[in-house]
């Protein structure tokens, strides 16, 4: 797989593309949790970023595909209660379809690009790229029924284009990007000392599969949180031994309790 | 068989004819009969219980469970079902038991009509050597190559087998007397290579066909395979209906085929047809048979082997002739006469008018070699309109039993000239829309818009030099990723309540804290779409 990158807005010229920070395991930026408890930088992808790679087990190997919404650099404006407006910026028409242009401008990969998925009905659709002078494919999107022990907020598609049939995992960028920064994190964390693990994300501790004393490898699942009906594995960020445990199954926890100490 | 002879001219051939055969081909004798003002009894396996052939027929018997050894090749329950159903004739399709001479005999020993060239026939025509001697004996010449089993059993011969093939010249293929779809074959480049060759093509062809009688011929290369439609009476005359150029095969197996062979003279096509009528006279054919050869650059003709049974690609000979091979097969079978409209097709075939093509789909996957990709068919559209047949038995929900042949439909289109019929091809295949199941369709679409095929610059290696299929579907994957991609921001710009200009940049979160109003806003737009999402 090639490396995932995700848009900083904040970061850079427009389009280029920035790696992700290689993190501690107390860092987090992902937007559905809301909270980092260590970042500096305050930036994020855009939450409708998608990422779409290929069903496991297809016969190729392609790399991922990250595509995002221009980003439209707007003022942090004071929301108006109960509306959602953005007060000095132009309302937003709640429910309004995306207007079908074969223009439509999108960042595909961290590049601008121009593509547009004029929909023909439920299934057909017409992918329009590269503007009015581009390619057109016809394609077929159908729903896949998800694979035994699916991860919430993957979503499965099969999609035929020119008779080829492709399996693909959808799933938001910045869920993608996380997962993949949480698991680069843990082969690039490799320093000795005792290291100190932290909630990244608020919720309540399912289970705790280690105990003091346990040696663990990098990659070792050392716990389960659920949050947000979601159950996030938590694992070792490297090599070591537990030192100490200091929460049970059923424990709530907020972005920042210590979870267990790691020498 | 006088009895079934009929004098009557106009009356149906038969009053109900059992069709021992399954999938596209069973569908297509079956509607030639009813055509005709005759029943049709279909056979089925216990995989087939609901397929098409079984609801197209009139009376339908169970053969037994899936696996062909057990259903469509028990020649006595065949021969059995159709004399308790009254059928008076079987037609055998292809494939399955076509080729079996001991079939073609225990239906003619219960006394009912073979829609195929008569047992001796078939016995003398698929010994692919008895086919090369009775070629060389009417002076048709045959690929290069030895006329005699190679003498395996003979330690003592090995030198003079390696000194044959030397005079035969390398590369060359060894191949089964008995052989068909490339079981048994060996290409061999070196004479070191040889004995190995031949041993392990004999032991292939001795488990696939119970003859491991094994020849060498020369590999002609490049070749264009070109075979001739023939149709023979009782009364011995053969014609030949037109010719047909297959060179587009992967492992031996045709993938796309077309009618007439483009780039023939009109004296090339004489001449050709020709070889094929002296060739099949010579072996007492009546009924369907096709003669192949393979053309070799200088333009010569290289008699390769007859098969006695109705082809896969008959229907593109149909649509340029205009006539029906298998209602011309079934008056055949009952003793009548070469028709008018046949011989009619016979003497305008050195100068056919507009051009047929026919791919076969199938459940295969183009990415990889082709291999088998069986499944069950979620969506199912075949092309229509002006020029287009469709030979299929499948529908939407239908699954491919891997028992059986990977042909799930043929497309075939026909026009004025060959540049149109590629056009159509285009249009047809792509209205074509399968899911579900992996097909060979990324394939027939590429010859459809490659410049060589359109070129008919034509061989039996033109798969493997033009054809990159991991390639072709790398650039479908990256198509489909941006499809999907797209339609799943839709769908949470659709949900979040706002147009795609709305989309902002969430702002910073607050550390230890709640997130922002905006960052609350962006992050229920996504939930509201995961939502929608099927888990």
């Amino acid at each position: 797989m090639a490396p995932v990158t995700t848009r900083r807005p904040s970061h850079g010229p427009p389009g280029d593309p920035v790696r992700d920070r290689v993190g501690h395991a107390t860092e987090s930026a992902d937007p559905r949790i809301g909270r980092a408890t260590e970042s500096a930088e305050p930036q994020m992808p855009d939450p409708r970023g998608v990422r779409v790679s290929l069903a496991p087990g297809t016969r190729v190997d392609v790399p991922p595909l990250v595509l995002e919404p221009p980003q439209i650099p707007v003022a942090p404006a004071p929301r108006v209660a109960g509306l959602g407006f953005l007060a000095g910026a132009p309302p937003v028409r709640p429910a309004a379809p995306p207007a079908p242009s074969p223009a439509r401008h999108v960042i595909l990969n961290g590049q601008p690009a121009t593509a547009e998925l004029i929909p023909l009905d439920g299934v057909r659709a017409t992918l329009a790229r590269g503007g009015p002078a581009g390619t057109r494919h016809r394609v077929l999107i159908l729903p896949r029924s998800p694979a035994h022990g699916a991860d919430h907020g993957i979503v499965r598609r099969e999609v035929v284009v020119g008779g080829w049939r492709v399996e693909l995992e959808i799933e938001p960028a910045a869920r993608a990007a996380l997962r993949e920064r949480a698991r680069r994190g843990r082969e690039e964390i490799g320093h000795s000392g005792p290291a100190e693990v932290h909630a990244i994300i608020p919720g309540v501790v399912l289970s705790v599969s280690v105990g003091a004393g346990d040696a663990v490898t990098a990659g070792q699942q050392l716990l389960v949180v659920e949050a947000m009906k979601m159950q996030n594995e938590l694992r070792a960020p490297r090599d070591g031994t537990i030192e100490r445990v200091a929460v049970g199954a059923g424990t709530t926890i907020e972005v920042g309790d210590l979870l267990l100490v790691i020498s | 068989m006088p009895s079934l002879r009929k004098d009557e001219a106009g009356g149906p051939p038969f009053r109900r004819v059992l069709v021992a055969n399954r999938g596209e081909i069973a569908v297509r004798i079956i509607r030639a009969c009813h055509e005709l003002g005759m029943e049709a009894v279909a056979v089925y396996s216990d995989a087939d219980a609901a397929a098409a052939h079984v609801r197209l027929a009139d009376r339908a018997v169970r053969l037994g469970p899936a696996a062909p050894t057990e259903s469509y090749l028990r020649i006595e329950a065949v021969v059995a079902a159709a004399i308790e159903t009254g059928a008076q004739a079987i037609h055998p399709g292809y494939g399955f038991l076509a080729e079996r001479a001991a079939f073609a005999r225990a239906v003619e020993e219960a006394g009912l009509a073979f829609v195929g060239p008569p047992s001796a026939s078939i016995d003398a025509l698929g010994d692919k050597l008895h086919a090369r001697r009775t070629a060389a004996a009417v002076g048709v010449e045959a690929v290069p190559g030895t006329l005699r089993p190679a003498p395996l059993e003979r330690p003592d011969q090995v030198a003079a087998i390696v000194a044959e093939a030397a005079e035969i010249g390398f590369p060359l293929l060894v191949k089964a007397a008995a052989g068909g779809g490339g079981r048994g074959m060996r290409r061999v480049t070196t004479p070191a290579e040889l004995p190995a060759a031949l041993v392990a093509g004999s032991r292939e062809a001795a488990s696939a066909f119970g003859d491991g009688s094994v020849y060498l011929e020369r590999e002609i290369s490049p070749a264009r395979h070109i075979e001739v439609q023939l149709l023979g009476d009782v009364d011995g005359r053969v014609v030949a209906l037109g010719e047909r150029d297959c060179s587009l095969q992967r492992r031996h197996q045709k993938l796309v085929e077309e009618a007439p062979a483009p780039g023939l003279t009109v004296e090339d096509r004489v001449h050709l047809h020709e070889l094929a009528v002296r060739v099949a006279s010579a072996a007492g054919l009546r009924n369907a048979a096709t003669a192949e050869f393979l053309r070799s650059p200088d333009g010569a003709f290289y008699f390769l082997e007859v098969n006695t049974r109705l082809q896969v690609e008959h229907g593109v000979t149909e649509l340029v002739t205009g006539l029906d091979i298998v209602r011309e097969q079934l008056f055949l079978a009952a003793g009548r006469p070469l028709s008018p409209a046949a011989l009619e097709a016979a003497a305008r075939s050195a100068t056919p008018s507009g051009h047929a093509i026919e791919v076969r789909l199938s459940a295969e996957d183009p990415a990889r070699d082709f291999a088998p990709a069986p499944g069950r068919v979620t969506r199912w559209a075949m092309p229509s309109g002006p020029g287009v047949r469709v030979d299929t038995a499948l529908e939407a929900g239908d699954r491919i039993p891997a028992d059986y042949d990977n042909l799930i439909a043929k497309v075939m289109v026909h026009a004025g000239d060959r540049d149109a019929a590629i056009d159509r091809l285009r249009r047809a295949l792509d209205e074509v829309e399968i899911a579900g199941i992996q097909t060979t369709l990324p394939f027939h679409r590429f010859v459809a818009r490659d410049a060589s095929f359109r070129a008919a610059d034509l061989s039996t290696g033109w798969v493997g030099e033009h054809w990159d299929g991991p390639s072709d579907f790398r650039h479908a994957v990256e198509t489909a990723q941006l499809a999907a991609g797209l339609e799943a921001m839709d769908a949470a710009v659709a949900a979040g309540g706002a147009s795609a200009a709305s989309v902002r940049v969430a702002p910073p979160a607050t550390p230890g804290g709640g997130a922002s109003a905006d960052g609350r806003w962006a992050r229920s737009g996504l939930e509201a779409a995961q939502d929608r999402w099927p888990r």
